[in-house]
């Protein structure tokens, strides 16, 4: 609570908060806003694992870098370093000592930046784009696992240029996230595929999608022993489906609910229908959050089926979000998506990342 | 006669057999009546025979009804200013903010708005269930109508889809698949924002952005075209799209795949592509011809692009053998890999009432594999299409549609209509399970008669 200190004090040392400037919407909640963020539109979001002490925030962006920034507690920001690709940056990841910071671009590269030396070397290699990246620590391993739209999903020991395992995906992989020893994938034409990460990686089930729609985000969820249990899959089409892997009954286990659609009243007006665009579970609460294409993000609690709350729409689509690893500050960001195409794509319009005390709001609805 | 041995066993109720006066339910009644019906049968054996029912009784309600909650209302703070929450939200906020529509009017037939999606899982056959539980005991003809009535609501759903996504402003370059066990609908494929993107930047940085506008507006007009015919009633459109639906071959993607690798200069040569691009030379916009009902001048005008838009997109587009197998994988469980629901491809629906099957025994097909472990929770499993082995399935209207448990094994017939025992051999192992325990589980209980060598008189 005392994270982000009083409503007073938020020096954000250069741009300042915009307090009540005129008809600009573009932090309604208020939020503080992480200083020099980049140029363009934001693809990533990450904070630092446990093992480093403090918070620090990596973002890649459309302008080909990655940024990275110390969170301090009074809620000031400090811009650390950056590093560029050659192609916009999509996906970017911690390793679990918190020393690198493995990114993945569009030049089909995937690079794992020291963050000690600034250095930045590149670990991987496909044949297209490069969609997601994630860092796996299993006992007796540890690799980095990128998936790409060459659908291919590669395990890369960061000292070879060969991959430790190429897998096959049956299409382009859109979106993934791994909690070990579990890791889902969600690729192109609503395809769904779950990993085993023990001992080696190997697929362990394919499942049909509960959603009718593209695929967005995943995002892997634990149960009460902390173990991976099932995920949430967004889709294009304001919807989010819970899903269990080996649920009691799943019939009623598994579910979806809509999300960021604009007012539908009651009425016969149609709805217009946003994109859920990330998923980010509590890490202590087991909550989670997610942001659409409409500018707003919400909290659910899954377990209860409820919505905890709804955030002020923002003048931008919030574009990708994540939680500190202990859960206190959510950070999303504020940049076009491009759910409307290029005649909406304004290069000049600044992009935000939006730094959220979390550890009230996120409760569950019923405490166990 | 119907007769109850223990608590819990399916009580025997043959198909032709009379139900006894006092439980005797007319078909399709509604309201209070029904709801009179079962409070007056409350502890016969015949409302066991209700409570056993995979619907349930009227228990499980969507999630979206629970504590009354009826409409959603704006869930936008409507005291401006302040940064925090919208006060009107907190009234609302113990429930998952629900479809807005009821659902007749959203998602099409009322199943689809509150079986689908809803946590009672229960699939469109939950409504037909309470309309007429008894029906698949009863009467084949009902069967034979419930098959026509799945179809039905299937195109209605794939409608009233069309519908909302046309009026929603959702990102249109998506697939679809009117419900989750159903293949994604021929015309429609994934492009995701990033890629469309993507491509813009490179045509920017190639000074040919005015490619990338046509190739978008191709695509959105293409788009419009199969929207509008999936939502036309034309017969034909209608034929293809069930068809497509049943079968479960997956439509070969066009080879569309966004350009190919034709100058990928990251040293590629390292990793086993295993489906090198063959139309390097195709820009990535094009669309396979036959799904461009208007323009087949697709190829041609993209294709002179591609020195100019250097594709980046850099998806492999693997020619359409390897899509359909790659995306068979998913819809049809090949060996090696299986999917948690049933898949489309199960077929042969056991229930008891069929009758006129052809005698061809073996419907299961050799990509099948029955899915004994799933086939328990999949009450929730809508019309799973028959495969396309038309021969077994050709007299009765649809095979799919009743597949109330996924069970895959054949159904051969006999001449006679109805029958009064399965054989064991048909019996899928979930059945049989079912059939060998002391008690059903709720959701599992199947359809079929009981097998002769089970039965304990």
């Amino acid at each position: 609570m005392s994270l982000f200190g009083s409503t007073s004090g938020f020096g954000t040392g250069g741009t300042s908060m915009f307090g009540s400037t005129t008809a600009d919407n573009h932090n309604p909640m208020k939020d503080i806003e992480v200083t020099s963020p980049p140029d363009d539109s934001i693809s990533c979001l990450a904070f630092s694992p446990p093992t480093l002490p403090g918070n620090f925030l990596i973002a890649g962006s459309w302008a080909n870098d990655v940024r990275c920034w110390e969170v301090q507690d009074n809620g000031q920001t400090i811009p650390k370093a950056q590093q560029m690709h050659t192609g916009p940056v999509l996906d970017g990841c911690w390793s679990d000592d918190g020393s690198k910071v493995f990114t993945a671009s569009c030049d089909k590269t995937a690079k794992m930046w020291d963050l000690n030396s600034n250095q930045a070397i590149q670990i991987a290699q496909h044949d297209a784009p490069v969609k997601t990246i994630h860092w796996i620590k299993a006992p007796n391993y540890s690799c980095v696992m990128t998936g790409s739209w060459d659908k291919t999903l590669k395990f890369w020991d960061t000292r070879s240029p060969t991959p430790m395992m190429t897998l096959q995906l049956p299409e382009r992989c859109y979106c993934a996230d791994v909690v070990h020893p579990m890791a889902a994938v969600a690729t192109a034409e609503r395809g769904l595929i779950v990993y085993q990460l023990e001992n080696q990686p190997s697929e362990f089930r394919r499942i049909e999608s509960p959603l009718k729609h593209q695929h967005r985000c995943v995002a892997i969820f634990k149960d009460k022993v902390n173990k991976p249990t099932g995920f949430a899959l967004g889709s294009i089409e304001g919807r989010v489906a819970i899903h269990y892997i080996n649920p009691p009954n799943p019939a009623k286990d598994n579910f979806t609910f809509k999300c960021h659609r604009s007012n539908g009243t009651n009425t016969s007006a149609p709805q217009d229908i946003y994109a859920v665009n990330g998923i980010a579970f509590h890490p202590v609460h087991g909550t989670l959050a997610t942001v659409g294409s409409d500018g707003r993000f919400s909290f659910w609690d899954k377990d209860a089926r409820t919505k905890l709350k709804t955030s002020e729409q923002l003048d931008q689509p919030i574009s990708a979000c994540c939680f500190n690893h202990n859960g206190n500050i959510f950070a999303y960001a504020s940049s076009y998506d491009w759910s409307k195409g290029h005649e909406f794509y304004n290069p000049q319009k600044k992009n935000y990342i939006f730094l959220r005390n979390a550890a009230e709001e996120l409760k569950p609805r019923n405490k166990k | 006669m119907l007769m109850v041995t223990q608590a819990g066993d399916f009580p025997r109720l043959l198909p032709g057999a009379r139900m006894p006066a006092q439980i005797r339910l007319p078909a399709r009644r509604k309201g209070r009546r029904k709801a009179r019906r079962c409070r007056e049968l409350r502890g016969t054996a015949a409302a066991l025979l209700l409570r056993l029912s995979p619907c349930g009784g009227r228990r499980q309600r969507p999630f979206w009804r629970l504590r009354g909650w009826a409409v959603a209302k704006g869930l936008r703070g409507t005291s401006g200013g302040g940064g925090g929450w919208g006060t009107t939200s907190q009234r609302y906020t113990n429930v998952i903010q629900p479809s807005a529509f009821k659902s007749n009017t959203w998602g099409g037939s009322r199943d689809h708005g509150r079986g689908f999606f809803g946590s009672s899982g229960s699939s469109p056959r939950n409504a037909d269930f309470s309309q007429n539980r008894f029906s698949a005991l009863m009467n084949s003809q009902n069967i034979a109508d419930g098959y026509k009535d799945e179809e039905e609501r299937l195109l209605e759903s794939v409608v009233k889809d069309m519908e909302i996504w046309k009026s929603s402003g959702q990102w249109i370059f998506s697939c679809y698949s009117p419900t989750k066990e159903k293949p994604n609908i021929s015309g429609f494929h994934d492009i995701s924002p990033e890629e469309l993107r993507l491509e813009y930047f490179n045509c920017r940085a190639n000074n040919t952005v005015q490619n990338y506008v046509n190739s978008v507006q191709q695509l959105v007009k293409q788009w419009k075209n199969r929207l509008v015919q999936l939502k036309s009633s034309n017969a034909s459109t209608k034929a293809a799209l069930l068809s497509e639906l049943k079968n479960t071959v997956s439509q070969p993607l066009p080879s569309f795949g966004f350009g190919g690798q034709q100058t990928s200069s990251f040293g590629s040569s390292n990793f086993p592509v295993n489906s090198s691009s063959n139309s390097a030379s195709n820009f990535s916009f094009k669309i396979s011809s036959s799904l461009v009902s208007a323009s087949s001048g697709n190829t041609p005008a993209f294709g002179s692009s591609s020195a100019g838009c250097n594709p980046a997109f850099g998806v492999t587009s693997s020619p359409s053998v390897s899509h359909s197998v790659g995306f068979g994988s998913l819809v049809a469980p090949s060996a090696g890999s299986f999917s948690l629901k049933a898949s489309e491809t199960t077929n042969g629906f056991g229930t008891s009432a069929f009758s006129g099957f052809g005698s061809s025994a073996a419907v299961n097909t050799s990509s099948t594999t029955p899915l004994t472990n799933v086939g328990a929770s999949n009450v929730a499993v809508a019309a799973s299409p028959s495969h396309s082995s038309s021969t077994v399935f050709g007299q009765t209207a649809s095979a799919s549609g009743h597949n109330i448990t996924s069970a895959s094994s054949a159904v051969t017939s006999n001449a006679t209509s109805g029958k009064l025992f399965t054989p064991m051999s048909e019996l899928s192992a979930e059945e049989l399970k079912q059939f060998e325990a002391k008690k059903f589980t709720m959701g599992k209980i199947p359809l079929k008669p009981p097998p002769l060598e089970l039965l304990q008189i």
